[in-house]
């Protein structure tokens, strides 16, 4: 720990800032529209807090239509951003797609300070402009994400869509193809249709429970908008590859002896997982370790169940309550339970598998809906009970008197 | 005749803002109370952290119809790392807050670091980099940084850009 401390505050020393540079936004997105005229602005950021001057140059095939105005520029010690801005001016016309330029803020060395810390090396940050060009007619571009999800759940699919066209997206809806790993046809199913307007982006998403088997899945999803089409592709699972321990059996325990533990470890993914171990480590109260055995490699066949057989030599083990830690290592993958051994004379007892611990803390939030609810209620028949019942009763009683 | 109708109308004026007022007040004590980051909120720095009382979920996205959230459970000290962007945020519980938006500001950065023998070039942004390295008027290479990562300094000038991979 100490040493750790001396390197951390060595380095401190021998690493040190001798500069820096920053700009902000590092881009701008701008929707293409003719003749379109803006200022745009970004900001230097002065983290130095020194006094710094800066040229700007610029690149890029949008150069020709901005003006960066004075090309030299100055930021004071006691400002740590200043605001700039380049004018931008639009042609009548472009050619569709994206369009770009980029602004290059370099510092003009001054006064570097102390010789050790004078780098011959100039630094310089850009902040990009972007500019989208629709095309003609109706366009859409899409990307395809598809959550991994749980057995039993629902699996969502979402097309983050964006309208490149020069026009309005009526209909834009999806087909959707499942195959599983053998390339066989699973399901076929429609998205719902959504419209979006010209250079927006809207997500269609659709969630679907197919009810799949653990495994690994391919969606083949045909977009399909007013006037075009687009093919998407994506893997996705159903399921973990996991190994899960289910139960530990001891049979004939006599402390000081060697003890067979058979650990029965389930496979829940669709595929065999090969060359897997645990390995178990006894604590004691002071977290050190009392003792740690491995079993031997076991293969399991998917969705199976295998017994891992463990040896434990309890000689000079006392009677006690140890915690535990047994680990499954399979692939690059660890599962981890967190068990106590009660070890008696004759007698091993596992504690903490095959418990599911409840959650409480629903209980209290769902009364307090439960009593705002009859709190409304009351509400509601009082003021019902006034306005039709009460209040019509008074009025009748009053016309009586009359 | 008139003071005994303004007496009923009392009435169901009472009945009335006293409804009105239960009402609110069930609100009130419903609704999650949010109280950081404060709405509009703008700021370069990635990790957020949100105060929130009487909340069960966080939710945060990118839309505002909040088609595919990213959901949180609401804790004590939550901070979560995002991406320059625009977000909308709101919480769940018994009802919804409020929506609010933030936004993370891209800032591209370069600085220079003195190491024990060399410089090194170190991204001090908050977004990944493209770095055009330069000796003289040729470019002599380019590397990609991810924020906090560094290069040798082996070059005259250092040129950074947003990096979309």
């Amino acid at each position: 720990m100490n040493k750790r401390f001396i390197i951390l505050f060595l380095g401190l020393f021998l690493i040190s800032s001798v500069y820096a540079l920053g700009v902000s936004p590092g881009r701008t997105t701008i929707d293409f529209k003719p003749s379109l005229e803006r200022s745009v602005n970004f900001e230097i950021i002065n983290s130095e807090g020194k006094d710094l001057e800066f040229g700007l140059s610029i690149d890029g095939e949008l150069a020709e239509y901005v003006n960066l105005g004075n090309r030299k520029i100055s930021v004071s010690a006691g400002e740590d951003k200043k605001t700039f801005s380049y004018d931008l001016k639009l042609p009548a016309s472009l050619e569709p797609g994206l369009r770009t330029a980029r602004i290059i803020i370099t510092e003009i060395p001054k006064d570097l300070g102390s010789s050790e810390s004078y780098v011959a090396a100039t630094l310089a940050v850009a902040t990009q402009l972007h500019v989208n060009v629709p095309f003609p007619g109706k366009y859409a571009s899409s990307g395809f994400i598809v959550y991994n999800t749980e057995q039993g759940e629902d699996i969502t699919f979402v097309f983050p869509v964006v309208a490149k066209g020069e026009f309005d997206l009526t209909s834009v809806h999806a087909n959707i193809d499942i195959y599983n790993k053998a390339n066989e046809k699973v399901a076929s199913f429609n998205t719902k249709s959504i419209s979006i307007k010209s250079s927006d982006k809207k997500e269609l998403v659709h969630k679907w429970n197919g009810n799949l088997s653990i495994g690994e899945y391919r969606a083949d999803a045909t977009l399909i908008y007013d006037d075009g089409t687009l093919n998407l592709e994506r893997i996705f699972s159903v399921g973990s590859k996991e190994l899960e321990l289910q139960e530990i059996t001891v049979n004939d325990f006599n402390l000081g002896e060697i003890v067979k533990l058979e650990m029965l470890v389930e496979n829940k993914w669709s595929e065999p997982i090969m060359d897997a171990y645990v390995e178990t480590r006894i604590l004691d109260e002071g977290e050190d370790v009392v003792a740690s055995f491995k079993s031997s490699s076991y293969d399991v066949e998917a969705l199976e169940k295998e017994v891992f057989v463990s040896y434990w030599d309890t000689a000079g083990v006392k009677e006690g309550t140890y915690a535990s830690d047994v680990a499954i290592h399979y692939g690059e993958k660890v599962s981890r339970k967190n068990l106590e051994f009660e070890v008696m004379d004759n007698e091993l007892v596992v504690i903490g598998l095959g418990y599911v611990i409840s959650v409480d803390g629903g209980d209290g939030e769902s009364s307090i809906v439960v009593v705002l609810v009859i709190v409304i209620v009351v509400l509601v028949l009082i003021n019902l009970l006034w306005f039709l019942i009460i209040r019509k009763k008074i009025e009748n009683f009053k016309g009586g008197k009359k | 005749m008139k003071k005994k109708i303004e007496l009923k109308y009392k009435i169901d004026m009472v009945m009335i803002l006293v409804s009105v007022f239960v009402l609110m007040g069930i609100v009130g004590f419903s609704q999650p109370l949010v109280i950081a980051p404060l709405d509009e909120l703008e700021t370069f720095d990635t990790e957020v952290l949100f105060t929130i009382e009487k909340g069960e979920k966080l939710l945060i996205d990118d839309n505002l119809d909040f088609t595919t959230p990213d959901e949180y459970e609401v804790e004590d000290g939550l901070k979560i790392n995002l991406k320059p962007g625009k977000y909308y945020w709101k919480v769940v519980g018994m009802i919804s807050s409020e929506v609010r938006t933030l936004t993370i500001n891209s800032k591209v950065s370069l600085e220079f670091v003195e190491g024990e023998t060399d410089f090194d070039v170190v991204n001090a942004g908050n977004i990944k980099l493209n770095v055009d390295i330069y000796n003289g008027t040729e470019k002599v290479g380019e590397k990609k940084l991810s924020p906090g990562e560094e290069v040798v300094g082996d070059g005259t000038k250092f040129i950074g850009e947003q990096n979309d991979d």
